[in-house]
């Protein structure tokens, strides 16, 4: 509760709380950091593994990976699989990218939720929560990777995303897809050193990989990091999406709120005692409220 | 790759302060051209 | 004991009273019932099917746009037409401008009703309905989002805005008692009322402050909650003005001449108002325009669009109003009113529905469903209008 605050005391800046979540920064610092998963585009084989092991591990629809030729399309992830992979055609030839939700540090999804269905685990991942959404899809508007999936033929629908396979996470395990990656393209960890492995990477091999770890700054960080070879616009990412995490865009408003609820109806009374004033010295009728 | 660009929030300063001059003057001319209607009847 | 007699006595005769009122008076085969009650069955036919087989069934609504006609317009647009009640409960309850007390009782009535009715077509739209109560009750306070302040209040101001209107209930119930203690609560729930509808109005824009990549950037901007807040003021009272008429025209002989103020005055007056807040509104948009440097993205559709919403259908109305004013012409009010209401629905679509992801392939466009549900909710508010009006004292102000 008080980590789930912190972040969220940093998140909009309160100073007036800034000493309190300095102490509970250092507390928890040994006990948890974020994790997160780093995708290296280019050892991706596009085998769609990860789509089976994922849809499989939560009872969502399996694709057929040999047979369906998903991949001449660009999909997006829907209310049916919560992961896809995607190939694209670049100069260095075939590309392919998995696609999922990005594990924002500071989601949008959850500044958005009224109800906290959408939440930001202690661990990282977000996880969704249906007894208490209400099917608002207000997360939907506001996800910028426009991940949060709604399911429109039923009457009681849910919101499908990737939660990180937060249950394995709990019992000490991988996600399922980077357990079921045959190639190491999917690597597990905290975001730290996830950090490290990458630039690393991008160190040794300057030639291989374009200089920018994607997820590293994007909307504020995200817990998915990515690698490439080729600029990470041409294999659909957004690179115009900013680096302020999106819960900072509502904060200005949701800070007026309370000072309007202070001011104006202070404010009002003043006006109205005035014009009361003005009215008895004006000899009218006094007002009277019927 | 590019996270630290410098942004000119004062470029279009020029062209805001000159708005907001005619914005004055217009305003005050329509504040008279509705405000007249009254005087014009009684 | 015999107090409880007395009681139920009591209550005996207000249920008489009530069943008695319940029965619909006058014609029954008006054009407006002849089109308006199919409308409305058909509307609940829609809607069974909407909640037994899921929101996809009657709506066009896609992962692409999770919020659609319903949200933009009945929401969005129908709480942004109900902003007459706090303007003029301001002026004059706050300001005590007794020029347009005569119509604050039927202008806090159509915000009332339109908050139940609008704002209520929000549960229509939830997936998930029956957890509505979750963000109230307290067992989840999302505190940092803007869709739970706003939620909460419209509920807070739903409660205002009746305790403003409880005491033309109370007349009509002849609960004399009742009708003391709810009118000396008027003041303090128009303050209250007025500070929320600031809150809500300006709360409503910024639920789109998160979707930055998805609206175009002619309509997003970070001064969205100001620029809602102050195009309610003028939207409220063009709405004030376009329903004044109406029901003029139609409640012809509810309407006594117990103001000595003409009603053409008050028409004016209000004009005025919504030509100077409007003027204001477009100066926004240019210092917005200018701030952003939007000049570049003008020169193409939305561009063009865009000019027809900011001009045609802020600036040229704002003109209008000004010269009606001016030449105490009521019919160029009232044109003036409507063009400003049809610039307020293009500015509320613009944001939440047509340029919103603006450049995505297979647009949005509301199903035939929606709109008949749409248009039942907007008949169904003028059902439960009419029923009030013609029975309380809604167009009178005695005391
Ligand atoms: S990618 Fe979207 S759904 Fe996932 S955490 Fe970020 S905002 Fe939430
Ligand atoms: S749809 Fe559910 S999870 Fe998403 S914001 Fe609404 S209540 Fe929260």
């Amino acid at each position: 509760m008080n980590r789930r605050n912190f972040i969220r005391t940093t998140a909009t800046i309160s100073i007036a709380a800034l000493p309190l979540g300095k102490l509970n920064a250092q507390e928890n610092k040994e006990k948890k950091e974020f994790v997160g998963v780093l995708v290296d585009t280019t050892r991706c084989l596009g085998c769609r593994l990860c789509e089976v092991a994922c849809s499989e591990e939560h009872g969502n629809y399996v694709p057929d990976v040999k047979n369906d030729h998903a991949l001449e399309k660009i999909r997006d992830t829907s209310e049916k699989q919560w992961t896809v992979v995607n190939r694209f055609e670049t100069k260095n030839g075939e590309v392919f990218v998995k696609r999922q939700c990005m594990h924002c540090w500071q989601p949008a999804c959850t500044a958005a939720c009224l109800t906290n269905a959408m939440f930001k685990t202690k661990e990282g991942p977000i996880t969704w929560d249906g007894d208490k959404c209400m099917g608002c899809r207000y997360c939907m508007v506001s996800c910028p990777f426009d991940i949060p999936k709604f399911e429109y033929n039923k009457w009681n629908p849910k919101i499908q995303k990737c939660n990180m396979c937060y249950e394995r996470l709990q019992e000490g395990k991988k996600p399922a897809c980077v357990q079921a990656c045959p190639k190491d393209a999917l690597l597990f960890g905290i975001k730290r050193e996830l950090m490290e492995v990458a630039r690393h990477r991008v160190y040794s091999y300057p030639d291989k990989y374009v200089h920018k770890i994607y997820g590293e700054h994007e909307v504020g960080g995200t817990g998915w990091l990515y690698l490439s070879a080729v600029p990470f616009e041409q294999i659909g990412f957004r690179t115009d999406l900013g680096t302020t995490p999106y819960p900072e865009y509502t904060k200005e408003f949701l800070f007026s709120v309370p000072l309007v609820l202070f001011g104006v109806p202070a404010l009002l009374f003043g006006l109205n005692l005035l014009t009361d004033r003005k009215n008895e010295l004006n000899k009218n009728e006094r007002w009277e409220n019927e | 790759m590019e996270f630290y660009y410098y942004v000119n929030i004062f470029e279009t300063k020029g062209l805001e302060y000159l708005l907001l001059i005619c914005f004055l003057v217009l305003f005050i001319l329509m504040v008279r051209y509705i405000s007249t209607s009254d005087k014009k009847k009684s | 004991m015999s107090n409880k007699a007395v009681l139920i006595g009591e209550f005996r005769k207000f249920f008489k009273f009530l069943i008695q009122e319940m029965k619909p008076r006058g014609k029954w085969l008006t054009p407006f019932n002849i089109i308006s009650i199919p409308i409305i069955l058909l509307g609940l036919v829609i809607l069974f099917f909407r909640f037994t087989k899921g929101l996809g069934s009657v709506t066009n609504l896609s992962q692409q746009f999770p919020w659609g006609f319903w949200i933009g317009f009945d929401v969005v647009t129908g709480v942004a037409f109900a902003g007459g009640a706090y303007i003029i409960t301001f002026v004059v309850y706050v300001m005590r401008v007794e020029k347009y007390h005569s119509i604050v009782r039927v202008t806090v009535l159509n915000g009332l009703l339109a908050y139940i009715f609008y704002a209520g077509a929000l549960v229509l739209d939830l997936g998930r309905p029956w957890h509505i109560i979750n963000p109230i009750i307290g067992n989840s306070f999302g505190y940092n989002s803007v869709l739970f302040l706003v939620s909460w209040h419209f509920l807070l101001y739903m409660i205002a805005e009746f305790v403003e209107f409880s005491p033309v209930i109370a007349e009509w119930a002849h609960w004399e008692k009742v009708r003391k203690f709810v009118s000396a609560l008027t003041l303090g729930a128009v303050i209250f009322g007025i500070t929320l509808s600031m809150l809500h109005q300006s709360g409503l824009g910024a639920l789109f402050l998160m979707a930055k990549p998805k609206i175009h950037p002619l309509w997003y901007s970070e001064f969205i909650p100001i620029l809602f807040f102050v195009s309610s003021i003028f939207a409220g009272l063009s709405m004030i003005i376009f329903e004044g008429i109406i029901s003029h025209k139609v409640f012809k002989d509810l309407i006594g001449e117990k103001s000595h103020y003409s009603y053409e005055e008050i028409i004016l007056g209000l004009g005025k108002g919504a030509a100077i807040a409007m003027f204001v509104y477009y100066f926004f948009k240019a210092l917005i325009f200018i701030h952003e440097k939007q000049w570049v993205l003008i020169n193409d559709f939305w561009g063009y669009w865009y000019l027809v919403e900011v001009i045609g259908f802020v600036l040229i109305p704002c003109f209008m109003f000004a010269y009606a004013v001016r030449n105490r012409s009521i019919g160029i009010i009232k044109i003036a009113s409507v063009l400003a209401l049809i610039g307020i629905i293009l500015n509320r679509l613009n944001i939440s529905v047509i340029a919103f992801n603006w450049d995505v392939a297979n647009k949005y466009y509301p199903s035939w469903q929606e709109i008949v549900v749409t248009l039942m909710v907007v008949f169904s508010e003028i059902w439960a209008f009419r029923w009030i009006a013609t029975r309380m004292p809604v167009f009178s102000k005695e005391n």
